[in-house]
């Protein structure tokens, strides 16, 4: 039963997801494009939390360097869009090849060595103004334009950010299920183990690093096109916490799970901060409440909720 | 004309931990095919020399060679590349994996393909074959899609030997594989060990000195990180120092 829904809910899901902007409006098409990008940022950090164990607070810094990297080049330079965009993605996963030997550590060394590369971007972006405009940042980003392939309105971007989401999403689905995506668990379910195989367990986890930072990295050029300008935010440390946050609350170990926090915590962001100021607080009893009583995400949530209607059902 | 060399060659290997002389300068020397079993009270260092054989532990001194290649700066992945293959005492699996991706991992762990990012595990014929082989080896072909954590401990004791043995090991390195078996279980572990083709080396740590003398070509016993001595079973069962070591007080 659970594979015979399977099909015919996604063609739903996708029939819904291409439908809405014709029935939503404007605000509605922007909120959903920034849903995507950050659920693609969320499934970036999730292939280290929900695979490989290892809990990263530094993925702002791929978003938001590859996001700087494309604004500078495109507005300052006025190089076009079909190079901008790859020497973002570029940028951003050669940042990650750096970052990544903190997978030397492992646990509490390896957050706290993420969350400390993490703040040297976000003090690059904040303090070298000549460079990256200080809290300015970086604006005026055009839509992008690649010939073939020309932007013009916020729903025609929607389209182009749900068809390079979509095609992700393919990826890693592919990614998690092949030999290497085995590994990643492996290693977080006994990396002693795993030596002992035969595996260099501190190379596989580099590697996965490097994708993943590569993966937020291109959630950062989309993030840059919709945003239409760049500042230290989206390097700061709220950024990657809130990416975590997403795919927790989501359900980690999944794909639609990070694109469910996504649209969860950018909906509640929305609907709170129009009548409450506190709402980083809210955020904050909403993960906790998440962790209480939801610890495997709204994945595990349906999943156990099913559990019980089908023991319901049979008993 | 030289010797063919030895499967495993161990010269004064010391481990020490702090103050303490786990292992201490004990060298040993098993040849291809053999089946040698340690055998030493609780605490005498038999795990660590085989931690440090096969590169789980860095030792403090000494050498360890494979087939006449020395190994002893080999990490371990090396080590198991070139045909080590080993066992835990404390049963070491992937708990919340299936068994099949158990296996999965263990025959693709001295393969190249275990860098595929593109193709899902279940696509590889020869994966999943030897996957199945392997778990029927051990009896527990019918539970290829269970979680590993709801098997039993005697269970697990075989998926351990499974793992071991499909990563192709030329010498197999077994830490106490009967140990809070059921006699039955016991005796199907030792039965398949007996089994296992001259072509692969196994050195076996074990206590139940009925499997461990019915198994061994010879024996070798350690006491407080020493040999102490080397022999025939015969020869180890009729020493009176062993036997007092060994079983105490006789
Ligand atoms: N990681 C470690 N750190 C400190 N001491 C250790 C460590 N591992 C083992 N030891 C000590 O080294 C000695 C040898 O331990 P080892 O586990 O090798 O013994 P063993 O012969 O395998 O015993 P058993 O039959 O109980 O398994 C013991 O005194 C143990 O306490
Ligand atoms: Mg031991």
């Amino acid at each position: 039963m659970r594979n015979a829904l399977r099909v015919p809910l996604a063609l739903a899901a996708l029939a819904v997801a291409v439908l809405l902007p014709v029935a939503a409006g404007p605000f509605w098409t922007g909120l959903l494009t920034q849903m995507y990008v950050f659920g693609l940022l969320a499934l970036s950090v999730d292939l280290l939390l929900g695979h490989a164990g290892l809990f990263s607070l530094c993925h702002a810094s791929f978003f938001a360097v590859s996001a700087y990297t494309t604004a500078i080049l495109q507005v300052r330079h006025a190089v076009p869009t079909a190079l901008a965009a790859p020497a973002g993605l570029l940028a951003g996963t050669l940042l990650g090849l750096v970052f990544g030997f903190a997978v030397r550590t492992r646990g509490v060394y390896f957050i706290l060595i993420t969350i400390a590369f993490g703040y040297v971007v976000w003090g690059v972006a904040h303090r070298w103004s000549s460079f990256t405009g200080g809290d300015n940042g970086v604006t005026n980003v055009p839509f992008p334009d690649v010939g073939a392939v020309r932007v013009e309105s916020h729903t025609e971007y929607y389209y182009l950010v749900l068809a390079v989401v979509l095609l992700c999403a393919l990826g890693y689905r592919l990614l998690v299920a092949s030999p290497f995506g085995l590994t990643l668990r492996g290693i977080r379910a006994s990396e002693t183990r795993m030596r002992s195989l035969g595996y260099h367990s501190g190379l596989h986890l580099y590697a996965a690093f490097v994708v993943s930072a590569a993966l937020a990295s291109l959630a950062g050029v989309l993030y840059v096109y919709y945003n239409r300008f760049v500042n230290p935010v989206a390097a700061s440390f709220p950024i990657s916490v809130e990416a975590a946050l997403m795919a927790i609350i989501g359900g980690t170990g999944t794909i639609v799970g990070p694109f469910i926090g996504s649209m969860i915590i950018l909906w509640l962001r929305n609907w709170v901060s129009s009548f409450f100021e506190l709402y980083a607080s809210v955020m904050g009893l909403v993960f906790i409440a998440a962790v209480l009583w939801a610890p495997q995400g709204v994945v595990g949530l349906v999943g156990r909720l099913r559990a019980r209607l089908a023991g319901a059902g049979s008993g | 004309m030289t010797t063919p060399a030895a499967a495993i060659e161990v010269s004064g290997l010391t481990k020490e931990f702090g103050g303490l002389r786990a292992v201490d300068r004990v060298s040993l020397s098993v040849a291809p095919g053999e089946r040698r079993v340690l055998i030493g009270p609780n605490g005498a260092g038999k795990t660590t020399l085989f931690h440090c054989i096969t590169g789980t532990l860095r030792p403090s001194a000494g050498r360890v060679s494979l087939f006449g290649r020395e190994v002893t700066r080999l990490p371990e992945h090396r080590r198991t590349a070139l045909g080590m293959g080993r066992t835990f005492q404390i049963s070491n699996v992937f708990a919340d994996l299936s068994l099949f991706e158990n296996l999965a991992l263990a025959i693709l762990g001295t393969d190249r393909r275990k860098w595929m990012m593109h193709r899902p595990v279940a696509a590889f014929d020869d994966v999943c074959r030897r996957a199945r082989e392997g778990l029927e080896l051990v009896g527990l072909a019918h539970r290829e899609r269970t979680v590993v954590r709801l098997l039993s401990y005697g269970e697990r004791r075989q998926l351990e030997l499974a793992l071991a043995l499909s990563s192709g090991p030329r010498v197999l390195f077994l830490d106490e594989p009967c140990a809070g078996l059921s006699p039955s279980e016991r005796q199907r572990i030792s039965r398949m060990i007996g089994a296992l083709p001259r072509a692969i080396t196994v050195l076996m740590i074990e206590h139940d000195m009925d499997v461990a003398l019915g198994l061994a070509d010879r024996v070798t016993v350690l006491h407080r990180g020493r040999v102490i001595l080397e022999g025939t079973p015969g020869e180890v069962q009729a020493n009176p120092e062993v036997r007092e070591v060994y079983f105490g007080h006789v």
